[in-house]
């Protein structure tokens, strides 16, 4: 809290969380002009109304729909049924997804964790301390914003899911001849189809996070960092008392973007996992889908709706911090 | 600050608690057996899960672990990429059009290569589809093939005779125009937009699918998928849905879907699987009289028999012996006498063995239905050559979607030659491409 | 971007300590970004077959295949789609959104819990919002046409009819995003200046002058930034919504668009000639550099759009 109350007026002002309403610009409105407050105009609501309706009925109907029976699922109606427990429980047993949210769920934190504290790492280096090259590395980062997993499954497939050499002479050929390393088709990888590392490792390093940080760390004004010096603090005390305490909105932020980020993925796992003892949630959902003949709906809304509720949470915890750290700051 | 500080200890906390955990499983002697098939409903992957538990309370070295992987083709994908990647299942359920490709990926081992494999008892057509280069590759599972299914009630409001079977496509149209006529609801034909049909079709014309006789004298080259047998068939296409008397959902290889136009009423004739004859059956009681005939042909055309249709069981090889004699025995105890029988009752796939089909006949399963041996009898009475025998080639699974959206174009109205001819043309370009592997 | 005083705050030096700090992160992106991206425009040489775990170099012959020759229309129509998707799903998704979050905005009773609904669907993934839209929109027991069905006797083909899935699609990835939009125009709205708007008030301004001339302006950094990241988000995580709601298809009508599904995107093309079938990674790969160069088309615009108009602060 100290820390922050030294920053910069602009941030500060960027600090509010816009549920609480805001002082400053919510007072405008469109229609009438004067700041006096008077009756809300119906059309507004007519508008948000209609507009909440379309963004939540969905849900709301998946949510009805796993209450209900497999008769009742498949009938309009809309009443609030009793078979959630069971539609729940066939979903996590019989269709695993009880342990495909596990993996999820701890993919989704090392990968959060691990990605905060490497970018939180690598953006000190390059804002703390002096060195030569500096922009080119910072491009470097960045370059890979345009670089989603996507673009490159190919390569990232082969390089993953290749076994390895078997012995270093075979390695060390390939690796170290220019020539086939760089132009002849991956030969070697790190054999990791079957393991978390696949859908783990690749993940660590973000780009968004270095550059989120760093942000954050060249708006702090160098008179702290100074007196720091002065006190004669080194690097890992400064992080530790100084750096640290003063970025938790972005810690936050960050937090939240890459656990839902992470959560979400579909594709990669998709091509890359074997085995259901390591395969994610989501494409988990989409198996349960693929029953052929007939498809249980109520069992199927019900995993839907399982596997919304975790990054909700992750969301309504982290989100006022995203807010401060990321959503008002980054995108002016 | 601190409720960010919290959720982070909340995280580490769990986290930590989750690895402990999980390194509290020890490590247990049990083997496991990986057996991934393509079934996700229930019934299906369940009658495969009991046997799995038979099997496993029968012997204690060996755990037999049973995956779904939803569909054939992703069965299939799944497995060889799982191979690629070292760590291949045991076994795998792979269906016919996929042999070639699993073949040629070298990721199989014959199951006579290890220890004996007794095929005296599988019923020949059965056998003819999976022989490869001489030698049964795979154990036999699930096979069917299509067969009309009638609707009698609204055959007899047409002006037939309840027991009316239109032989041909030409009798096809002429039932369903006298029963539009006779203001007949439904008076339509329904089958599944599914390639599998147009492969069978082309078998009952004693047509090849690919040359070098249908690719088992030789490593295919062509398709032929323009040919006059081919052409038959997209022909009855167009002329079904020029005069509207075709139904489907809209959607490729859409099973349920298609079986449920029917169920409904919507459609007076449907095509498809075998295996399907116990849900329709079940679905139709009290609703209309059911009526099973042989699939109808092309006029002018000689009755030459459908191809197996389904899957067999594949060994990987890249595992020790034991397990991969352990896996096999699973395979054989799943598929035999007594379990095809049961597997037989339960979807209406055929008993592939001899000795189940007796069995079947001496408890008396077959004049109980009669719905039931015109399956057989259709596959029984089928000729044994190279057309009835399958093509194997490795795009087949690319043909399967070619073949598809082709005629659909012709359903939409597009030139039956010219969408045939394009069909040709791309699927002999992904021959092609497959071919230059090698 | 890159802010000047880049070394106001460099105050260590300590060469290990760096050393340890920076070389993880570069050390991963590295080898899982670099190479792999590098490998992926070198496997766009070879034939290279999946299953078979065949490679042979073949030089362009994987470019020419996709603009001439059997393979080409599919490709061809699969990224004329893949712009017009995505082009649908950013203007309907942004321009919603905006107007959605002025509303939500304005000091009305009830506007934080509006704010509340609106933003929520931040933690939705494209796989859920496939898989939800696929119940409701399924033409047989889907609530939709149960609906339409009871008012209008009209049963809509949602997923197998071209045109209905392409709206299906561009609508089902426009709800899966509204959240994300939402909380950034709002966090944004919460920044506009008062003055302006309260000049503009006095001017006797209309609303819709009000918006086009102040408003729009002010949120234009919100807006660019918006739409990169939707078009990211239509280019590569509408795969999930379309993997799950329509596989790729149906089939357009005859014509320019029946070579292929109408609702396949280039990724969703890479995805289906690299994996599926009879696999062809080789010529996946080309695809795949195809849409490398799209995107980095698009950030080539962002970068030199962002120098000209917006004011950033790094």
């Amino acid at each position: 809290m100290k820390g922050k109350s030294r920053r910069s007026g602009d941030l500060r002002r960027s600090g509010k969380p816009i549920l609480s309403g805001n002082r400053q610009s919510a007072g405008y409105q469109l229609s009438a002009g004067k700041l006096r407050r008077k009756r809300d105009p119906v059309w507004i609501h007519a508008v948000l109304l209609t507009a909440v309706f379309l963004v939540g009925f969905p849900v709301v109907f998946a949510l009805i729909k796993a209450t209900q029976n497999t008769a009742q699922v498949l009938s309009p109606s809309m009443r609030i049924g009793s078979s959630l427990l069971y539609n729940a429980g066939r979903v996590l047993g019989v269709y695993k997804l009880g342990l495909y949210m596990k993996n999820s769920f701890i993919i989704a934190l090392i990968v959060t964790v691990g990605k905060i504290t490497l970018s939180f790492f690598a953006a000190f280096g390059l804002v703390y301390f002096k060195f030569r090259g500096k922009k080119i590395l910072f491009a470097f980062i960045i370059i890979t914003l345009m670089m989603p997993t996507e673009v490159l499954i190919l390569g990232l497939f082969d390089l993953i899911s290749k076994r390895p050499a078997l012995s270093f002479s075979d390695f060390a050929a390939w690796f170290f001849n220019p020539a086939k390393l760089f132009f002849s088709p991956i030969a070697y990888g790190f054999g990791w189809s079957s393991s978390y590392l696949a859908i783990i490792v690749p993940f660590l390093a973000s780009a968004t996070g270095v550059f989120l940080f760093r942000q954050h760390f060249t708006a702090i004004p160098r008179s702290l960092a100074d007196s720091a010096r002065i006190d004669g603090a080194g690097p890992v005390s400064f992080i530790f008392h100084v750096l640290i305490p003063m970025s938790w909105n972005t810690i936050g932020a960050l937090a939240l973007i890459q656990f839902v980020y992470v959560w979400d993925q579909y594709l990669w796992p998709r091509v890359i996992v074997r085995y259901d003892v390591n395969q994610v949630v989501q494409v988990g959902l989409k198996n349960i889908i693929a029953t052929g003949d007939s498809v249980y709906w109520g069992e199927v809304m019900a995993a839907a709706v399982m596997a919304m509720i975790p990054p909700l949470i992750v969301f309504s915890l982290l989100y006022r911090a995203f807010m401060r750290g990321y959503a008002l700051s980054s995108n002016k | 600050m601190k409720r960010i500080m919290l959720v982070f200890l909340i995280a580490v906390l769990s986290l930590s608690a989750i690895t402990a955990a999980g390194s509290q499983e020890t490590e247990t002697q049990v083997k496991e057996i990986y057996f991934w098939h393509a079934f996700s409903d229930a019934a299906r992957s369940q009658w495969i899960q009991d046997r799995a538990d038979e099997f496993n309370a029968m012997q204690s070295d060996y755990k037999v672990v049973l995956e779904t992987k939803g569909s054939y083709r992703d069965t299939l994908q799944a497995a060889v990429l799982a191979d690629k990647q070292g760590t291949p299942p045991h076994l795998v359920q792979l269906f016919e059009v996929g042999s070639q490709l699993a073949y040629d990926t070298g990721m199989f081992k014959s199951v006579g290569d290890i220890g004996s494999f007794d095929t005296s008892d599988y019923i020949q057509p059965v056998l003819n589809y999976y022989t490869i280069n001489g030698t049964v590759n795979s154990i036999p599972f699930n096979s069917s093939s299509p067969v009309l299914y009638i609707n009698k009630d609204k055959m007899v409001e047409a002006g037939y005779d309840a027991d009316y079977v239109p032989a041909t496509f030409g009798d096809v149209i002429e039932v369903l125009e006298a029963a539009r006529a006779r203001g007949v609801s439904g008076a339509k034909f329904s089958v599944n937009l599914h390639a599998w049909f147009f492969e069978q079709w082309m078998a009952q014309q004693g047509a090849m699918l690919v040359n070098n006789g249908n690719g088992r004298d030789g490593r295919a080259t062509e398709n032929n998928l323009n040919s006059q047998a081919a052409i038959n068939i997209g022909n009855f296409f167009a002329e079904l849905s020029r005069k509207n008397l075709y139904t489907y959902t809209g959607k490729f290889e859409d099973w349920g879907g298609s079986d449920a136009i029917f169920q409904e009423g919507q459609a007076m004739l449907h095509i498809t699987s075998t295996a399907d004859l116990g849900n329709i059956t079940s679905a139709v009681e009290g609703k209309f009289n059911l009526g099973v005939g042989f699939m109808p042909i092309p006029d002018g055309t000689e009755r030459n028999g459908t191809v197996i249709g389904g899957a067999s069981v594949w060994v990987a090889k890249n595992h020790p012996v034991d397990e991969l004699t352990a896996a096999r025995d699973f395979a054989l105890y799943m598929t035999n006498m007594k379990n095809m029988v049961s597997w037989h009752k339960l979807t209406g796939y055929y008993p592939v063995r001899n000795s189940s089909i007796e069995a079947l006949k001496a408890e008396g399963w077959f004049d109980s239905d009669a719905n039931q041996i015109v399956a057989f009898n259709q596959l029984l009475a089928t000729k044994v050559n190279a057309a009835t025998a399958g093509a194997m080639a490795g795009t087949l699974l690319d043909n399967r979607t070619i073949i598809e959206t082709a005629i659909q174009k012709i359903i939409q109205g597009g030139d039956v030659k010219a969408a045939l001819d394009e069909a040709k043309v791309l699927s002999d370009a992904k021959l092609k491409e497959y071919n230059a592997n090698f | 971007m890159i802010s000047n005083g880049q070394d106001d705050n460099a105050i260590f030096s300590s060469r290990g300590l760096l050393l340890l700090f920076l070389v993880p992160t570069m050390l991963i992106l590295l080898v899982f970004l670099y190479f792999p991206a590098w490998h992926s425009i070198v496997l766009s040489f070879y034939r290279n077959n999946l299953f078979l775990g065949t490679r042979k170099f073949i030089g362009l012959e994987n470019f020419i295949n996709l603009f001439t020759g059997p393979l080409a229309p599919a490709f061809i129509q699969s990224f004329f789609q893949t712009l017009v998707l995505s082009g649908l799903i950013v203007a309907g998704g942004i321009s919603a959104s905006v107007f959605i979050a002025i509303q939500a905005n304005k000091k009305i009773r009830g506007g934080r819990i509006y704010r509340m609904l609106l933003i929520w669907p931040f933690a939705l993934s494209p796989a859920v919002a496939g898989t939800i839209f696929l119940f409701i929109f399924n033409p047989e027991v889907g609530i939709m046409n149960t609906m339409l069905d009871f008012l209008f006797s009209i049963k809509p083909r949602w997923l197998d009819s071209p045109y209905l899935a392409v709206m299906l699609v561009v609508f089902a990835a426009i709800w899966k995003n509204m959240g994300y939009n939402i909380v950034f125009y709002l966090a944004a709205l919460q920044n506009v200046p008062l003055d302006p708007l309260e000049a503009a008030d006095i001017d006797g301004a209309g609303s819709w002058l009000k918006f086009r001339r102040i408003l729009l302006p002010l949120l234009s950094p919100t807006t660019f930034f918006l739409v990169f990241t939707n078009l990211s988000y239509s280019f590569f995580e509408t795969f999930g919504l379309i993997d799950i709601l329509t596989t790729g298809g149906p089939v357009g009508p005859p014509g320019p668009l029946d070579n292929t599904g109408i609702t396949t995107t280039i990724m969703y093309k890479v995805f289906q000639d690299g994996f599926g079938g009879s696999s062809n990674m080789g010529f996946a790969a080309a695809e795949s550099v195809i849409l490398m160069i799209l995107v980095g088309l698009v950030a080539f615009f962002q970068f030199s759009y962002m120098g000209k108009r917006v004011h950033y602060q790094g």
